[in-house]
């Protein structure tokens, strides 16, 4: 995210309505690009207006940028607009708040959505009425417009309203093309906008993919885009679970994401932090109505890898509940029937089978037979999240946790290890999580210097 | 505590003067606008006489002895067929009214005949009522009815205005798009006055509650009622094109499937922002807070404009274009000018974007309910299809003594006059032809031209006579509609040409 730079976020809802004489491909497609064109010509229309989220300011982006609100002129820096979204309340003992949003790159979002003004003089003649009588089949569905741009926040208001249209003028022709691509007869399958993060220098792009067709099917589309942004062909970064996630859409699922990026790193003489990539989210005790407090630590720290893997992009399936991981034990034969429903504690050695097994995962097992040992396992485990990224599983003497990273000193040998305890029983409340140590840097005293442990190291399928 | 209804002077004025021969009774509709707190009524109009040797419709033999001497049964009944068959019968049961009875004596007694013509009086006061209602701009309404009848009625007269004012009320609320708020007044006035002694006796009744009963109110004389009374304008362009699915038939269905699309629109208008000069204010906002107290009251005029979402977002998570077979489609295309009054009593920023966004809903509905009824009555034209009809665009005219207008709807095919006699009619006023304003809805003359369309070109050196009517559209309408553009793109042409050659002329002869 380029600094001294704001986004602008436009979304709305176009109507797609065309009549289609005759369903032979050459006439459907040309219908398709002639509403597509007619609708690029709306967009460009005088009558359209954006509405600032949150605030009683409208622009007119066709009419120079003209704006309800007195104070603000065409020619003012479009910063200016943030001042007149009314934000919600601050929470009161809130302190990530405003600390973490310099961490936040999409912090300071404006939202706008798209109107019309239907009292736009246009056509000036009194209304006439045509019946039309030639058989038809009308094709009707709506456009879900969501374009993205990132500007100077200098720059003045008028040249973003043209650069927002020109967004939505190009979002309507790649959505033309994804329309024409997988049409079949007189189905259109309807074209959704994802925004994804790429790395440096590319950032935010948008694409355009056909809903219902699976991102299985959509690999070769997914292989021009990776070569076209020079992306590395070994890991997803455009699949629907990789969009980005803007800060102010909460997550409806109720999970706790990420919750490490609100910790200070530990400060180490020549140390550097090796963090989980990607997002993760925090599953532990009593979540889901199940009640495993006592013997579900290794199961939720499995959870939590499983729904790595999903957010990466790598499985489309959900999170597996404690009945889907035992029927996936019993399943590989690894367990017994009577394992089912059971409280029984698994370990790495069952964590991996599951990976396997349900989502197709490869992982290392690590051995270390003494607890003081992994102190020396710096290297390896700082290895692990540079190529890897995963969370990892470790299980030992009666407990399981996650460990997300690692801050080792090459010179002195000094280790930190990021925590995810899911021994936690409470609510998802971030404040607690954090102060608490829930998720926590530990030192290598955290661990139980005499028992043995087992990791588990997922590893990353080779795949876009 | 009843209602206060603050009434202008020249409504006493008409009052007093209706001549209302011997022992015969006069119905009439009052006009104005009812706030939360006050009432006012502006206009007052009697229902008109129906003219025998007017247009078309045959008189029929007037009972002897029937005082309401006035009413042409034959002409209550034809245009009666708007109201709902259904709904006759019920009022009469309820009402314990038998057309046509027996029962009924003939005598001077106009309360019988009220009765026994009471069916067509109310059938008849409805079907003014609508064509009353259509020629006022938002803002103004039926706010209540008026009856006048010799002394020795006035026992039952409550009774009858009663009947009346709900009759009235039910047929108003049929066919309207929009809905009623929590906030709208469903108070309507009756008013009774003697022909003798010119007493006058104000009740209102809740039209919501059928078993309402009446309720004292203040009838109050003021000059100036609506002087200040600001006034909102806005024109909204319209491009609606609403499917004629297969299961349909045009043109028997052809009122189902506009009623559904408008319906669909009608939402739309409702529930969109509406700024008022340039400003989203909230509701609350008083529109005459600037205006000192016992200053020279001025109408103010706002410019108000709506604006809508470009369309719904889906409700449902479909995944393809919804696909319906049609046999055809109606396209709603051009610009309606609207008007609202709001009335001076600390007027709010909600109200007025209330009326406004109701007349831009009910110019639309009106002009396409009397369409229909003109195709109805007209009968179909086979060679409607695939051309552009025109629809009845509105006129302004302005309300003699006062600084509001009315308005009335013209058929492309009728003139000035035509309006003149209808405003005389219904509103019982005479309106000088020049005060009629017809230009803020232009006549859809001829399409645009479109310059790349190369067919134009060639046609402009083929055509040269001016022939009023199009030809026959050949089967496929779309190109009859385009050879019908490019026969107009001719005769415009060739009239600008023929213009041009005559000023041209001039130029030479004045030389």
């Amino acid at each position: 995210m380029v600094v001294g730079n704001i986004i602008l976020r436009l979304r709305g809802s176009l109507e797609f309505k065309c009549q289609l004489d005759s369903t032979d491909v050459p006439h459907v497609q040309k219908v398709i690009s002639r509403t597509f064109e007619a609708l690029g010509s709306q967009v460009k229309a005088e009558s359209l207006v954006l509405s600032l989220s949150s605030s009683p300011v409208f622009l007119w982006p066709n009419k120079g940028g003209h704006a309800t609100a007195g104070e603000i002129s065409p020619n003012r820096p479009c910063k200016d607009l943030q001042q007149l979204i009314q934000t919600d309340d601050q929470e009161s003992s809130r302190k990530k708040s405003a600390k973490k949003d310099k961490k936040n790159p999409t912090a300071g979002i404006i939202n706008l959505t798209l109107m019309t003004e239907v009292t736009e003089p246009g056509v000036l003649s009194a209304p006439t009425l045509l019946r039309g009588s030639k058989k038809h089949h009308l094709l009707q569905t709506t456009l879900p417009m969501d374009c993205v741009v990132s500007v100077l926040s200098s720059e003045s208001i008028s040249v973003v309203c043209g650069t927002l249209v020109g967004a939505l003028c190009s979002q309507l022709g790649d959505m033309e093309k994804v329309a024409l691509r997988h049409m079949k007869g007189t189905a259109l399958l309807i074209p959704q906008p994802f925004h994804f993060l790429l790395p440096a220098p590319v950032g935010l792009v948008t694409v355009v993919y056909p809903a219902g067709v699976p991102d299985s099917q959509l690999e070769t589309r997914r292989k021009e885009l990776h070569s076209l942004f020079e992306l590395p062909d070994d890991r997803p970064y455009l699949r629907r679970a990789n969009a980005l996630h803007f800060p102010d859409e909460p997550y409806k699922d109720g999970y706790l994401r990420n919750p490490h990026v609100h910790l200070n790193l530990p400060a180490l003489e020549n140390g550097k932090p090796y963090l989980v990539q990607g997002v993760y989210s925090y599953h532990h005790y009593m979540q889901d109505r199940v009640d495993d407090n006592g013997w579900g630590c290794a199961y939720r720290s499995l959870q939590t890898i499983c729904s790595w893997f999903q957010q990466q992009g790598y499985v489309e399936r959900a999170v597996p509940s404690h009945k889907e991981i035992q029927q996936a034990l019993v399943e590989v034969g690894d367990k017994q029937g009577s394992f089912l429903g059971s409280r029984q504690w698994i370990g790495s050695i069952e964590v991996a089978a599951v990976l396997d097994q349900l989502l197709g995962v490869t992982s290392k097992i690590m051995f270390v037979s003494q607890g003081s040992e992994l102190a020396s396992k710096g290297r390896e485990l700082a290895n692990h999240f540079l190529s890897e990224g995963t969370p990892i599983m470790i299980g030992g003497g009666v407990l399981a946790h996650t460990i997300l990273g690692v801050a080792w000193s090459e010179t002195t040998g000094q280790i930190r290890y990021l925590i995810l305890d899911p021994h936690y029983t409470g609510a998802e409340d971030l404040q607690v999580i954090t102060d608490k140590g829930w998720c926590g840097w530990k030192g290598p005293e955290f661990w139980d210097q005499n028992a043995y442990y087992n990791l588990c190291l997922p590893q990353r399928p080779k795949t876009i | 505590m009843g209602r206060g209804y603050i009434v202008e002077d020249v409504v006493e004025k008409y009052l007093s003067n209706l001549s209302v021969p011997g022992a015969s009774c006069v119905t009439g509709l009052l006009i104005g606008q009812s706030s939360s707190q006050r009432d006012f009524v502006v206009l007052a109009v009697r229902t008109p006489q129906k003219d025998t040797e007017g247009q078309g419709s045959p008189s029929v033999s007037r009972g002897a002895g029937n005082s309401l001497e006035y009413l042409d049964v034959e002409w209550v009944t034809e245009h009666a067929r708007q109201v709902d068959n259904e709904d006759n019968a019920t009022f009469m049961k309820t009402s314990g009214l038998l057309v046509g009875s027996h029962n009924i004596t003939q005598s001077k007694h106009c309360e019988q005949s009220l009765v026994s013509q009471s069916h067509s009086v109310i059938m008849y006061n409805n079907v003014c009522f609508l064509k009353v209602s259509r020629m006022l701009p938002g803002g103004m309404s039926v706010i209540g009815v008026f009856l006048v009848t010799p002394p020795e009625l006035s026992k039952e007269a409550q009774n009858t205005l009663r009947r009346l004012i709900f009759a009235v009320d039910k047929h108003i609320s049929k066919g309207r798009l929009w809905s009623l708020t929590e906030e709208d007044v469903t108070e309507k006035v009756t008013l009774h006055i003697c022909s003798k002694t010119r007493k006058v006796v104000c009740r209102t009744y809740d039209v919501r509650d059928p078993k309402s009963s009446a309720k004292p109110a203040d009838w109050k004389y003021q000059s100036g009622v609506c002087t200040s009374w600001p006034l909102l304008t806005c024109s909204v362009g319209l491009n609606l094109v609403f499917p004629v699915l297969e299961m349909h038939v045009l043109p028997q269905d052809m009122e189902k499937c506009m009623k559904e699309g408008l319906q669909t629109w009608a939402k739309q208008i409702e529930d969109g922002l509406c700024l008022i000069n340039g400003d989203a204010m909230p509701g609350e906002v008083e529109l005459l807070g600037g205006q000192k107290k016992n200053a020279k009251a001025v109408q103010q005029t706002f410019r108000a404009q709506i604006l809508i979402p470009m369309a719904e977002p889906q409700s449902e998570r479909r995944l393809t274009a919804t696909v319906k077979v049609c046999s055809g489609s109606l396209t709603l295309k051009g610009m309606v000018q609207c008007r609202a009054y709001l009335h001076s009593n600390k007027p709010r920023a909600k109200h007025a974007t209330e009326v406004i966004k109701r007349d831009v809903i009910n110019t639309v509905s009106s002009r396409v309910e009397m369409f229909l009824e003109d195709l109805l009555m007209e009968g179909e034209d086979k060679g409607s299809v695939g051309v552009q009809q025109v629809l009845p665009r509105r006129v302004f005219a302005p309300v003699p003594g006062m600084s509001l207008c009315v308005c009335d709807y013209m058929f492309p095919d009728e003139c000035v006059s035509d309006v003149s006699d209808r405003l005389k009619e219904m509103l019982d006023w005479e309106t000088p032809e020049d005060s009629i304003d017809t230009s803020q809805e232009a006549v859809p003359e001829a399409p645009t031209i479109d310059l790349k369309n190369t067919v134009v070109q060639k046609n402009l050196k083929a055509k040269s006579t001016l022939d009023a009517r199009p030809k026959t559209p050949s089967e496929d309408p779309t190109e009859a509609h385009k050879s019908h553009k490019t026969y107009y793109a001719g005769v415009a042409m060739a009239a600008a040409i023929a213009l041009l050659a005559t000023g041209t002329s001039l130029i030479y002869l004045s030389d």
